[in-house]
């Protein structure tokens, strides 16, 4: 899953993307996921370095970063499917290394691939791994049924699962994570390799995950697919975290200021010495004309408030605007800004 | 909490093992596994019928007249056959069982479940077993045939059932072990037969070839042998039926029908000091007690494998 195209979503979301559409408010030190200078070599290799992850209970957590980054490990390691050479991980308070098997109640794991058996229909892999959760089988039919539901696999029940297409087995393979009704959901790549709609899908059942309580820790090279749903991102580059918090403090740190753009008819000088008045302005430049057009770029610290303040002074002095739009500023050149390229 | 848990699982059992039920449930869906039996059993039959127009003809030729003889032709033949079907079919049917879950990429999922270790191990390895006991079981019809003729006893059925038994459960669990072992199916099959041929071909041979060595080295006549050299060749012919279910079956009906016991029984031994009595126990017991104890420990390896995490 190396050379993912950002199919649907070129140019990425900008910066003033609607909010996450997550209600609840998260507890920034009720943490579910936790990792503390965790290290992974694989000989000389090192995969994941002096990696410190913070997941608070009840986020969608977007973990990011290029091939190769050291994403997989990482979550190998706190689905205890691999020990890390230093440092600790905890899920759910427990240590992955000394408790793992109070670690794989609490988690729902998707790896990068399918894992699905060529002999079996689609309620019969919901039912065996139902079994091995120790989930008693008087329970199950009704817990698989409202699975295939919640996934809108229904129709597909007795059909056998190699027969599925790729987007559906995804999908079966997000509601087999959810028999056991983890806390966390440990998601590697949902997205990759489905087309557009399929991926679409995906991204709404996770935020559906993510309104009926369960936290969800996922990873992607596709920063744009990340922003759209996440409340948490960590950017991870070369085994580091480059950057880690909730979307607002990461909007924050990666671009401290906002910018504008105001299009003049004319009057370029009464208008910059306006907006240099303006309460939270920090700055006016003259930018280059563009066909015959004179433009200010206005770089501001605020909220929107500010924005229509300043459309209010230049409209109370008369100054013939044509244009005044914020600079929407996409995550992805962001991305790129942060992420130096060392591993690609 | 824990007793909870503990308790959830004794009350479940072997025979709620999920992975014994999702093998099962994928062996014998559709036609294949019916499929499979038919033709192996129209195999033994007709191997059965061979081995009867053999017997007769040969009775013409040498004027026998005993329908015993016939029968005991039959009854060794078939489980001759069944010997070496066995040893080749045991292993391939566990040889995949857990290289198998890497190959389809299930085996993290499984690991990240709460299916302890021990379970995925039976489970695979009941369910594996159970196939190949189907088979033997469906042949035993068969070799009852040879009763029509007389000369065999219920006794050497039991026995022969005992020691095919035994032989499945050890090669399957070889067959497991290396599957645990190594992370392709392929490599799996390979080092699984060359360890079966090694020790069910290689190993006899070699003891046959140093005993005859030692054998011509000491002279021929037996009497001009020590007794105490007489005793270790005797107990050394019984230690090689331990390694090799042919062996012990052969040796094991050699003494049937020359000492009447399956079980406990003395050995005479002559030599120019005397006549010595040596206590023996049958073949068939201690093939069964080593390949069994071997199969234990591949089991338990096989678990501690399983449950190991990755470095
Ligand atoms: N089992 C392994 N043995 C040796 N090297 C490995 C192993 N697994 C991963 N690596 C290496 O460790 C580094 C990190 O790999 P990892 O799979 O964790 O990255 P990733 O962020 O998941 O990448 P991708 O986006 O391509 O999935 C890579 O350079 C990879 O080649
Ligand atoms: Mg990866």
């Amino acid at each position: 899953m190396s050379e993912q195209m950002p199919e649907s979503f070129e140019g990425g979301v900008p910066l003033s993307a609607p909010e996450a559409p997550i209600a609840p408010a998260i507890d920034e030190s009720d943490l579910i996921v936790e990792t503390r200078g965790l290290v992974k070599r694989y000989g000389k290799l090192t995969a994941v370095n002096d990696l410190s992850l913070s997941v608070p209970r009840g986020a969608i957590y977007g973990f990011v970063g290029p091939n190769g980054a050291g994403k997989t490990s990482t979550m190998r390691i706190l689905t205890t499917l691999m020990l890390p050479t230093a440092g600790q991980a905890y899920v759910a308070g427990y240590e992955v290394t000394k408790q793992p098997r109070a670690v794989r109640r609490v988690i729902g794991y998707m790896p990068d691939y399918f894992g699905v058996y060529d002999d079996m229909k689609v309620w019969e892999y919901l039912d065996f791994f139902a079994a091995c959760y120790e989930i008693p089988e008087s329970s199950r039919p009704r817990m698989i049924a409202d699975l295939l539901d919640l996934v809108d696999l229904s129709h597909r029940r007795d059909d056998m699962v190699d027969k599925l297409s790729r987007g559906m087995k995804q999908r079966l393979c997000l509601a087999r994570t959810l028999v056991h009704d983890p806390q966390v959901l440990i998601l590697d790549e949902p997205a990759s390799g489905l087309d557009p709609r399929a991926r679409v899908e995906i991204r709404e059942l996770m935020v559906e995950l993510a309104r009926m309580g369960k936290t969800i820790f996922f990873s992607s090279h596709i920063l744009a697919d990340v922003a759209e749903i996440c409340t948490h991102i960590g950017i991870v580059e070369a085994g580091r975290m480059v950057m880690q918090g909730s979307m607002e403090s990461i909007r924050r740190q990666l671009s401290p200021h906002r910018e504008a753009i105001v299009t003049l008819l004319d009057r370029l000088e009464d208008a910059k010495s306006a907006l240099s008045g303006v309460q939270g302005v920090l700055a006016v430049t003259v930018l280059p004309d563009e066909g015959g057009r004179k433009r200010l770029r206005v770089t501001f610290d605020g909220e929107d408030a500010l924005l229509s303040a300043m459309v209010q002074t230049l409209a109370a002095q008369g100054i013939p605007v044509l244009n005044f739009s914020e600079q929407a500023q996409d995550l992805e050149s962001v991305f790129m800004k942060v992420t130096k390229g060392i591993v690609s | 909490m824990i007793e909870a848990e503990a308790f959830a699982r004794r009350r479940g059992g072997w025979f709620k093992n999920p992975v014994i039920l999702k093998e099962l449930r994928g062996r014998m869906r559709g036609a294949r596994a019916f499929a499979v039996l038919s033709v192996y059993l129209l195999l033994m039959v007709g191997f059965a019928l061979l081995l009867y127009v053999l017997a007769s003809a040969s009775q013409d030729v040498f004027g026998f007249t005993s329908g015993g003889q016939i029968g005991r032709t039959l009854f060794t033949g078939i489980i001759g056959i069944q010997l070496f079907l066995v040893t080749f079919i045991a292993p391939a049917f566990t040889a995949s069982a857990i290289s198998g879950e890497r190959e389809r990429q299930t085996y993290d999922l499984l690991k990240t479940t709460l299916l302890p270790a021990h379970s995925l191990v039976i489970g695979k390895l009941l369910s594996a077993l159970s196939y190949v006991f189907l088979l033997l079981i469906a042949a035993v019809p068969l070799q009852s045939i040879a009763f029509l003729f007389g000369g065999v006893t219920e006794l050497e059925v039991v026995l022969a059932f005992v020691i095919l038994s035994v032989t499945t459960i050890t090669l399957g669990s070889t067959g497991l072990y290396f599957s645990a072992a190594r992370t392709r199916t392929l490599s799996a099959n390979v080092t699984t037969y060359s360890v079966t041929l090694l020790i069910t071909v290689g190993l006899p041979m070699l003891i046959f070839i140093l005993i005859a060595l030692f054998s011509s080295l000491l002279g021929a006549r037996q009497a001009d042998i020590a007794v105490e050299v007489q005793v270790l060749l005797l107990y050394g012919l019984l230690a090689l039926s331990a390694t090799n279910p042919l062996v012990a079956a052969f040796l094991t009906q050699y003494w049937l029908l020359n000492k009447q016991s399956a079980f406990v029984f003395y050995e005479t031994i002559t030599s120019t000091t005397g006549i010595i009595q040596v206590p023996l126990i049958s073949p068939w017991i201690v093939f069964s007690a080593v390949y069994l104890l071997i199969a234990l420990i591949l089991v338990i390896r096989t678990v501690r494998r399983v449950r190991r995490i990755e470095n």
